[in-house]
């Protein structure tokens, strides 16, 4: 709701105050209004994340207990005793990452925290186009439906990898899953991909011309920097990855020749078209996913950052490089492509180029993390829950920073590149990194989304165990990277460089299970807490970004009364004020004013 | 939220540091770390990851201990009166800004020669075997004894790779189907073989034994099957080897006693 | 800041609810493996569910399981070398690997050696189906079996140009272990056929089954398949030496002539360029048997189906249900039990990869005995030994030969690619 003086430069149709009588399926189902897409969202992702959960235990399983009898899957395999066919294992790694990648971090950073806060951060009444918002929303149910049947189809779901490089992926006779389910792959890729550019066309906008008066850039919170700058690398990177799909989509139905060379033999079939070349997808593909890691990670590190102000009482350490940071990873994010490729037999000198940027690109995030640190720094702690898990994003960050030393040093990838080192290090960055934001995203946005707090005692019980078997089932990782064990081995043990791990891999295997088991607290809590947790307040964690004067959960509109912006976020223990919280809202405070004139 | 939940807190942070380094400290005694390297270069890769890892293990320590000490010394219940209202620290940020700049780029630049010498500054010779990788071997091809390749006097093999010591060695290494990529663990070589390019990797043995030859990128769901064997041995060893295997793969009568049977013929 | 929700009681139910259906969904381990009945050939023979019952018994006394392998005696096979490549894939004894025909070989040939395993349809050639007791790459005459020799030769070298790979780096006692499990599903396979392909020899007191005395079973049935087994050493074939002093261009010369005369008739199927682009539509024993079933089926099903009820008296009705009955359920038991019937294409002697063996030998053998299983007829009696080395050398020089009669296709060179 926007009253007349609003200087903002965007008007809905849908100005007047009254509430207007709507039917279930368009409050709840066809809403354009963003914080019920952000949920729309953030429900369908959390139902994908316990998917490719499930699909990654299934792949430990093998790791840990090659060819024994998997618990449910072994059904399927009834003949053999329940030992699962290698094919089979290479369908499980590859749905694994699709499913956590493209349906999970992706949709539940931009979607549901990017949908639910920029407009309730950036004092506006919704996003700048509505109905593009929920279109974004609904281009998702393809992928999940195509996602989703590949597993029922012939030959079964894709199998080449999440990186999907041809020939593998192009040619049917090479994979049983390079049929029906690599074409049914890249349908689903091209719906994520677009409902991704919707929202970020939308997010660019809204973030730029909707703004509240007096909320100037450098006063946005981090978690709104973040969120536009991943939209643009969205935006930039995206048609490159929609291009590609459509090219191996071409390869692989229209007989073009985009990724096959000549006098290509595949399963002692001959292929009939050629001239292409297997690494211009590579090119392709990582072209768009380097921003893409960043497009997964940069959400999450604006949100730990307005986290940890909060309960750290402090203001953020170094805000205008925090921002410069972001947009450093993001600039460099687009030079840093070929690091995936070293290996790959792209000219060597390459390596040469693609290895200075990368190591520079260590840089911003290192700037980061001293930020971070500086930020609690001097602080009042409060070990709550969303604190805790923002906290460990800090201290797993620099772990998975750190690994990603080693492989951009080129020589070293010789050894290390497609070992479980690299597995370690997408993993800290991914899951103990991006992971934990989301998680203290939630227990610390929850409140507003719902109007009640989640359980905290439980909230750290679900923290405790989680921080505990997942270093236990991705530390040792690195160590196994180190004796060169490869990925995607359906059975390693057999070479005689590998064949003492299995021990360790049992070990990482239990971690994982406890892992995933001690999320079945975070969903009794989740829901629980839904309807039955304590009634929140507007600001239960007395923070000051613009989303806390709003109502929990804000109504249509969002604001009671239009937002006036007077300082930027993370004033807290401001000298001078006696609560030990500025919101941004409040009117200006003299003596406050003048102390600040005097640092 | 009482002093003693800080504490905890804390210290499941510092445990991250200890039992971090302690894994790395505690695997090489126990076997789970780098494989033997018998090539000439793999001293300097091996070199190189010590280095990184000392650095990174030293900023490792660094970052941890002090997140550590921070949640320990700031924590609410424990520090009196408000917390510390500081912006930033300009000083600071051009500090740990230049610092890591600099040495990630001295980083960069040291490590140049050591990958010009692996993939870029190939020794003028002849290749001494062709490898095809394929779903789900490693076809190989002596050039025999015209020292040619793609005549009628090559050498077939499957997954046996032999390689005098102490001589350089060049591998030819193309694809017949999907992406493989050859990969020998103790030689500290790793190089994806592409369907339609011919891609040399060369190494030099400076020991002799017997190690994996390991497919390192998805080829398929035969992927982990495709294991050889890449056997280091003398030049005169080697050269009778190559003899025996050539005979073998020219016979034209049984061998004598079946139960030997071991020839490896294509 | 938040004080202890005193509402947590519920939340610990929900998880521990929800904690106990998960790990109940994954409680029931799967039940043992087992061999699959030979379901073509029971459905082919009519058997009655009674009858496929009292063979998979007779089967199971005679054979064991898939993890706990029974061996009589009559068959001549190891025990203990049975039990190491049977059974799931597990280590009893330090160091000692079990399971290996699982570990190894099942997901392709399947459990029950019936190129079955979830991975054969995608593979190009299918594995092999042991049941017929038919191999093709072997130093024994064309009808005889292959030597324990010949079985350990294709397990080191793998067959080239297909999907079956080297097992060369396996230790020799677990290559032998698995030598050993391939001739026992192969005796079970043909010990299954001889069994069901006996109901149709029945008199018609035996009331439909099949007698169960030693002397039927073990002496009539399985005998004769392991004796065969046993005398496969004795039927090698005697080959000439190639005379050392041999003018190798005069030899291939005379190849190339034998290879496109009138007595050898290389080139009906494998084509004048020797490109394999001769005739190319036939199919190996394997595939022949699925087309000829489809084959016979459909014209059954047209027949039956066409035919018009209305003049049948009640026994022709029954006749004629159970006759669509059956042909419904054989249709299905294509579905599900049998592979797409695939061409066997000849060979492309250009590539120079030879699924048996390159050594000048393999080609000997391949020329003299034929292919048992394979359109690749035997040399034998038609084209005298001498003769046969040249066309031997003939072949040997064809990936390299840059003349010759190539046509307007001219390959690329095996020297580029193989």
């Amino acid at each position: 709701m926007s009253i007349a003086t609003s200087p903002s430069t965007v008007h809905h149709e849908s100005a007047a105050p009254a509430p207007h009588p709507a039917g279930f399926l368009s409050t709840y189902v066809f809403s354009k209004d963003h914080k019920v897409i952000g949920l729309q969202f953030l429900f369908s992702t959390l139902v994908w994340f316990l998917i490719g959960g499930l699909l990654a235990l299934a792949v430990r399983w093998q790791i840990a207990w090659p060819w024994s009898d998997v618990p449910v899957l072994g059904k399927l395999f009834a003949q053999e005793g329940g030992q699962m066919a290698p094919e089979f294992y290479t369908m499980l790694f590859t749905m694994h990452a699709t499913v956590m990648i493209f349906l999970v971090i992706i949709p539940i950073l931009a979607g549901a925290f990017g949908n639910f806060l920029i407009p309730l951060m950036i004092g506006a009444d919704d996003m700048a186009f509505p109905t593009l918002n929920m279109l974004s929303y609904w281009f998702m149910w393809p992928a999940f439906i195509a996602f989703g049947a590949s597993f029922f189809v012939e030959g079964g779901a894709a199998s080449s990898g999440w990186t999907s490089y041809p020939t593998l992926s192009t040619n049917v006779a090479s994979s049983p899953g390079s049929g029906w389910g690599q074409t049914l792959w890249l349908i689903g890729l091209t719906m994520v991909g677009v409902s991704s550019m919707l929202g970020s066309v939308n997010y660019m906008t809204t973030i730029i011309l909707m703004r509240a008066p007096g909320m100037t850039m450098f006063r946005l919170p981090m978690t709104i920097w973040a969120m536009f700058i991943t939209a643009v690398l969205q935006a930039f990177a995206l048609p490159v990855l929609t291009a590609a799909g459509f090219m191996q989509l071409a390869d692989r139905t229209l007989g073009t020749g985009f990724f096959s060379p000549e006098g290509n033999i595949v399963n002692n079939w001959m292929q009939a078209t050629g001239g292409g070349q297997p690494l211009l997808w590579q090119h392709l593909f990582w072209f768009y996913s380097h921003p893409a890691v960043y497009i997964m990670i940069l959400p999450a590190m604006g949100m730990v950052s307005d986290i940890l102000t909060t309960f750290a009482r402090k203001p953020l350490f170094g805000y205008r490089p925090m921002v410069y940071s972001i947009a450093g990873i993001a600039g460099l994010g687009f030079i840093v492509w070929g690091h995936h490729m070293f290996i790959s037999g792209m000219n060597p000198a390459l390596g040469i180029t693609f290895m200075v940027s990368t190591m520079m690109i260590a840089l911003p995030s290192a700037v980061k993390t001293f930020n971070w640190l500086g930020t609690i720094w001097g602080g009042r702690i409060q070990f709550t829950t969303a604190m805790l898990f923002a906290l460990s994003f800090v201290s797993m960050f620099i772990i998975g920073g750190l690994s990603g030393i080693f492989m951009a040093a080129t020589p070293v990838d010789i050894f290390i590149h497609d070992t479980y080192f690299i597995v370690a290090h997408f993993h800290y960055v991914l899951f103990a990194g991006t992971a934990m934001g989301v998680f203290a995203g939630i227990y610390y946005w929850f409140p507003k989304m719902f109007g009640r707090t989640m359980n905290e005692f439980w909230g750290k019980v679900h923290f405790f165990l989680t921080f505990l078997f997942m270093n236990g089932t991705f530390f040792t990782m690195h160590i196994l990277g180190a004796v060169g064990f490869p990925r995607r081995l359906a059975d390693a043990y057999h070479y005689e460089t590998f064949h003492h791990l299995q021990p360790l891999n049992a070990f990482m295997t239990w971690c994982a299970i406890g892992m995933v088991a001690t999320q079945i607290i975070f969903a009794a809590n989740f829901f629980w807490s839904m309807f039955f947790g304590p009634v929140a307040g507007r600001n239960p964690w007395h923070s000051n970004t613009l989303e806390w004067t709003a109502p929990s959960p804000p109504g249509h509109g969002n604001f009671d009364f239009q937002p006036v912006v007077h300082r930027g976020p993370y004033e807290y223990s401001v000298p001078g004020v006696e609560k030990d919280h500025l919101m941004q809202t409040d009117p200006p405070n003299a003596a406050a004013a003048a102390l600040a004139a005097a640092h | 939220m009482n002093r003693l939940t800080g504490i905890f807190w804390s210290l499941l942070f510092l445990a991250v540091p200890v039992l971090g380094v302690a894994t790395f400290a505690v695997a090489p005694a126990l076997d789970v770390w780098l494989p033997k390297d018998v090539s000439t270069h793999g001293a300097a890769i091996d070199g190189l990851f010590y280095f990184i890892l000392a650095l990174t293990g030293v900023v490792f320590v660094a970052t941890e201990v002090m997140l550590f000490w921070f949640l320990w010394k700031y924590d609410a219940a424990k520090a009196a009166g408000p917390a510390t209202y500081i912006h930033g620290s300009h000083t600071l940020e051009v500090v740990w800004t230049i610092i890591p700049a600099a040495t990630l780029l001295f980083l960069a630049i040291y490590q140049m020669n050591t990958w010009a010498d692996v993939k870029m500054r190939r020794p003028s010779m002849a290749p001494s075997v062709e490898v095809v990788a394929r779903q789900f071997e490693w076809r190989l091809r002596y050039p025999g004894r015209d020292g040619t390749l793609g005549t009628g006097d090559d050498l077939f093999l499957v997954n046996d790779l032999h390689v005098p010591v102490d001589e350089d060695f060049l591998v030819q290494l193309k694809s017949m189907d999907v992406l493989h990529s050859f990969f020998l663990p103790n030689l500290r070589i790793k190089q994806d073989a592409v369907p339609g390019m011919k891609i040399p990797v060369w190494f030099k043995a400076k020991e002799t034994g017997q190690f994996d030859i390991v497919c390192a990128e998805l080829c398929g769901w035969g992927h982990y099957k495709m294991k050889g064997r890449v056997t280091v041995e003398s030049r005169e060893n080697f050269d009778r080897w190559l003899e025996a295997q050539y005979a073998r793969q020219e016979a034209t009568q049984p061998e004598a006693d079946p139960s030997t049977a071991v020839a490896r013929t294509e | 800041m938040t004080p202890v929700n005193n509402h947590s009681r519920p939340v610990v139910a929900i998880a521990v609810v929800a904690a106990c259906l998960a790990f109940a969904t994954g409680c029931g381990r799967t039940p043992p493996a087992y061999f699959r009945p030979n379901m073509v050939e029971a459905t082919k023979q009519r058997l009655t569910p009674d009858q496929e019952k009292q063979v998979s018994t007779v089967l199971l006394a005679m054979f064991g399981t898939p993890d706990e392998p029974v061996c009589l005696p009559e068959t001549g096979l190891d025990e203990a070398k049975l039990r190491l490549a049977a059974g799931p894939v597990r280590s009893d004894i330090v160091g000692r690997k079990n399971g290996l025909y699982r570990e190894h070989c099942a997901h392709c040939h399947g459990v029950t050696g019936d190129a079955l395993g979830p991975t054969a349809a995608f593979l190009n050639p299918y594995p092999r189906d042991y049941r017929p007791g038919v191999f093709k790459f072997k130093s024994t005459e064309r009808a005889d079996k292959p030597t324990r020799a010949d079985l350990v030769r294709l397990l080191h070298n793998g067959v080239p140009g297909s999907s079956m790979p080297s097992f060369a780096l396996l230790p020799p006692a677990q290559v032998d272990a698995l030598v050993e499990y391939v001739k026992y599903l192969s005796m079970r396979g043909e010990t299954e056929l001889a069994l069901m392909r006996a109901f149709f020899e029945l008199d018609d007191d035996a009331g439909g089954k099949l007698p169960e005395t030693r002397e039927f079973l073990v002496d009539e049935t399985l005998v004769p398949v392991a004796e065969k087994w046993k005398a496969a050493a004795d039927a090698q074939i005697q080959v000439p030496p190639m005379p050392a002093d041999i003018d190798l261009v005069a030899s291939i010369a005379k190849g190339k002539e034998l290879f496109h005369g009138d007595k050898a008739n290389c080139v009906k199927c494998h084509g004048v360029t020797g490109l394999g682009d001769g005739q190319a539509n036939d199919y190996d024993d394997w595939n022949k048997a699925i087309v000829e079933v489809r084959k016979e089926l459909s014209s059954s099903a047209e027949q039956a189906r066409g035919a018009s009820t209305s003049g049948m008296s009640p026994d022709e009705l029954a006749e004629h249900r159970a006759q669509l009955a059956w042909l419904d359920k054989f249709g299905r038991v294509l579905e599900g039990d049998a592979l797409e019937p695939r061409t066997i294409p000849p060979r492309n002697l250009r590539h120079g990869i030879y699924r048996g063996g390159r050594r000048p030998l393999d080609l000997y053998y391949r020329i003299h005995a034929g292919i048992n299983g394979a359109p690749m007829p035997a040399a034998k009696g038609t084209v005298p030994p001498e003769d046969i080395w040249h066309i031997v050398n003939y072949i040997r020089s064809l990936p390299y030969e840059l003349d010759g009669e190539l046509g307007a296709d001219k390959p690329m060179l095996a020297r580029d690619r193989f």
